[in-house]
């Protein structure tokens, strides 16, 4: 049948939790994730759990005195694979799972809840100095480098006396020599902001209506290509990040795929057209995106100006009632993925086919 | 009466009896013939034929043939025995007509009976067809879920390898590692903690050359990943981007907004500004902007910047005509008064002004701070310094710190303790 020649969306493995879970990763070059959340007695809670037949072996269980809303390996050699993670104080924290009783970095970075971490230069992948971006409920996004202890090595802040509003999502890009790398940043009211931590000026900003939950370039180690924006109420947009117009901007193209929340998008590591957007329906939808025939064209001043190209709906697969919040796909395994959600379950999923598309 | 046939004819066999019956002329259906166990009847009308048969036959199995003006009847007996006669004799009418009734009874049974088997029938070939297809359809489900369970049996497989592979690498690593290679990934240990425990490196600090050792040694084949140990860039200089965000009239964010009803709300309050009373035959000549009092005010405020004050005072005039309940008219009428040194007239406005902006809200502090020191400044124009004074207080009250109302109000302080020294 047709059908069953698109990519399928297999349930590899559950497990059911007893606290809030907010964020799940996989630890580069295993078979072993890690999910962290809060625990009902208001303490962070982060476990380590492996991949053994169809099932999830609980390995270790780390409880730390905060909440833990987020975290990556992003900023990690692939020998040391320390974690950080940012929690409901504001900390950011670096942890060795060796050893986790002592974090090999602490800061507290933010007045409020850390809301989205990341993490460029390390596993290999990019170049420069590893470094980690956290944004934060206090308006404020911060650029940490590990080496350097207390103060951020770049802080992007509102002006004196302007109303803050909650940065939701923070990402890397364009990281692709040691001098240039880009910070991007979702909102809540709708911004998305584009800060050059090269010339640390603002490079671009725009406003899609809604509030951005989740952003992220499709590689952070090449010259920026794509980056994906969701918002709240079933919409995404997709922008071409190849040519910049003096005033236009970005182009981009936007979808408006379910009714509810987009939480997170997260784009195949092995295939950067492919990715993938988690719902607040519980449903996760797997999206590819065609180039144009040509992706920037003059305008009527002979300005460059990008096209955007199109995107069509692979599969779609509604796994839970309650909306799932975090996504990530395995490095190391095409097409292998973890997802959790807000009914305290995390799922192992495999996405087959993924070659043919 | 009918007219009754009798040139039948009939012959017989053991099992059998073959009767045929001219009918000259008529046109006979199969309605016309009504047969049962014991009595067949033809009738056409006028015609008729009936026989209490002699034996009982076997009604269902006989049958009759219509040809050329003949009726062939082929009744099969139920008792393979010789008849004596077609029909019974010494049959009486009472005999008859009850024979008859039970004949037609009998008949409808047998209807009746038929007809219910048939239903019968239909109902278990409907159940059969839905059976055949729910057997289908289920066949097509299975035969899909089987599909998938062989991917997934397939993926997990593959994972199950993969996950072996990395295992085993991992172990060939770590064999490696724990033989020869010891001392020198004891040093790089100890060279690690050093970094992680050196404190603050310094904005500016130069590149470290922290792991050139390493690469000196030469001998990390253990890891097949890249060692991006190379020179690694220092820590950026901290710098820090100053942002605005996108402004909205409404401190709520879009998502929490009604957009309609705000933009409802944001022209009410414009209109409110305008004034509906256009009974005025003058501003029937004026343009549309023109009654506006808004408009009207900023006009003012550029003439007043020009230095025209007896055009910012018209234009003042005409929007207090429109709308005299803006206190900011008065207080800018006043300040162009005070210009053209018309000092009563900046005093009534002064006050006018302070009227409409009681109750003293914090937001027209400002507005009421220029109120006051306006008056003042007629009052002391006019030499009634003690009231002058009076009104640079109120003002100093709403705003202790600024500098000139103080200034003023001591030089005015000043003034009066001159004057009453002097009478």
């Amino acid at each position: 049948a047709a059908g069953l020649e698109r990519p399928q969306v297999v349930s590899h493995a559950q497990q059911a939790l007893n606290y809030t879970l907010f964020d799940c990763k996989w630890v580069p070059r295993s078979a072993r994730l890690l999910c962290l959340g809060s625990a009902a007695r208001g303490s962070g809670l982060l476990q380590l759990y492996e991949l053994r037949g169809g099932r999830l072996a609980l390995l270790r269980e780390i409880e730390k005195a905060k909440p833990l809303k987020c975290g990556t390996f992003g900023a990690t050699s692939l020998q040391q694979r320390y974690f950080a993670t940012g929690d409901f104080g504001g900390n950011l924290n670096i942890w060795n799972l060796e050893a986790p009783e002592i974090p090999v970095y602490s800061v507290k970075g933010h007045k409020e809840i850390i809301n989205s971490i990341d993490g460029v230069g390390g596993l290999g992948i990019g170049e420069g100095a590893p470094e980690i971006v956290t944004g934060s409920r206090d308006g404020t996004v911060k650029v940490w480098d590990p080496r350097q202890k207390d103060t951020p090595v770049a802080n992007m802040e509102p002006v004196q006396g302007e109303s803050k509003r909650d940065c939701w999502t923070v990402a890397f890009g364009n990281a692709y020599n040691q001098e240039e790398r880009v910070v991007c940043a979702g909102y809540d009211n709708g911004d998305i902001k584009l800060f050059d931590l090269k010339t640390m000026s603002l490079r671009w900003e725009t406003n899609i209506k809604n509030g951005v939950c989740s952003v992220e370039f499709d590689r952070k180690d090449v010259n920026m290509n794509k980056l994906v924006a969701t918002s709240l109420e079933g919409k995404f947009h997709v922008f071409d990040m190849r040519t910049q117009h003096p005033t236009k901007g970005f182009a981009s193209v936007s979808e408006k795929a379910q009714k509810s929340t987009i939480w997170q998008v997260r784009h195949l590591p092995q295939n950067r057209d492919i990715f993938m957007t988690s719902g607040g329906a519980g449903s996760l939808h797997l999206w590819k995106y065609e180039y144009p025939a040509q992706r920037s064209k003059k305008d009527s001043e002979g300005a460059e100006m990008g096209v955007a190209g199109s995107l069509s709906l692979l599969q779609n697969v509604t796994l839970s009632t309650q909306p799932i919040s975090s996504l990530d796909w395995s490095p190391d395994k095409k097409g292998l993925c973890v997802c959790g959600a807000f009914d305290q379950t995390v799922r192992v999923l495999i996405v087959t086919k993924l070659n043919k598309v | 009466m009918p007219v009754r046939l009798r040139e039948e004819r009939w012959r017989q066999t053991a099992s059998a009896v073959y009767l045929s019956l001219p009918v000259r002329g008529l046109r006979v259906t199969p309605a016309n013939i009504f047969c049962t166990e014991r009595y067949l009847k033809v009738s056409i009308p006028p015609f008729l034929f009936e026989a209490i048969l002699y034996a009982p036959i076997d009604d269902t199995n006989s049958t009759a043939k219509i040809e050329n003006g003949i009726i062939f009847f082929t009744l099969y007996k139920k008792e393979a025995a010789m008849w004596d006669s077609l029909t019974l004799a010494n049959a009486n009418k009472e005999k008859l007509q009850y024979l008859r009734e039970n004949a037609v009874l009998k008949a409808h049974e047998k209807a009746k009976e038929e007809a219910e088997a048939k239903k019968v029938t239909k109902q278990e070939h409907k159940k059969y067809v839905l059976e055949a297809t729910m057997r289908l359809e289920e066949a097509e489900r299975r035969r899909i879920e089987d599909l998938k369970e062989k991917e997934r049996q397939k993926v997990t497989k593959e994972l199950e390898l993969w996950k072996k592979q990395q295992e085993d690498a991992e172990k060939q690593k770590r064999v490696q590692k724990e033989g020869e290679l010891l001392p020198e990934a004891e040093q790089l240990k100890e060279k690690k903690k050093e970094k992680m425990n050196n404190t603050r490196i310094p904005n500016e600090g130069t590149c470290k050359p922290r792991i050139k050792a390493t690469k000196g040694c030469g001998s990390y084949s253990m890891f097949s990943e890249n060692l991006k140990e190379e020179q690694l860039p220092a820590p950026r200089s901290a710098a820090t981007i100053k942002i605005n965000f996108t402004s909205r009239v409404f401190p709520t964010a879009l998502r929490e907004s009604r957009v309609a009803e705000e933009e409802e709300w944001l022209c009410k309050q414009a209109e409110a500004r305008r004034t509906i009373s256009a009974d005025l035959s003058e501003l029937e000549d004026l343009k549309e902007e023109e009654k506006n009092p808004d408009w009207l005010k900023d006009k003012g405020n550029k003439m007043f910047a020009t230095g025209n004050y007896l055009a910012a005072v018209n234009a003042y005039n005409l929007a207090v005509r429109l709308n005299s309940k803006l206190p900011l008219l008065y207080l800018n009428r006043a300040a162009c008064h005070l210009k053209l040194r018309n000092l009563h007239k900046a005093i009534e406005d002064s006050s006018k002004a302070l009227e409409l902006l009681t109750p003293p809200v914090p937001d027209k502090e400002n507005a009421r701070v220029k109120a006051y020191v306006r008056r003042g400044t007629a009052f002391c124009q006019l030499e009634l310094y003690t009231e002058g004074l009076q009104d640079y207080e109120a003002a100093l009250k709403i705003d202790p710190k600024n500098k000139n109302i103080e200034k003023d109000a001591e030089k005015i302080r000043h003034l009066i303790q001159g004057t009453t020294q002097d009478t």
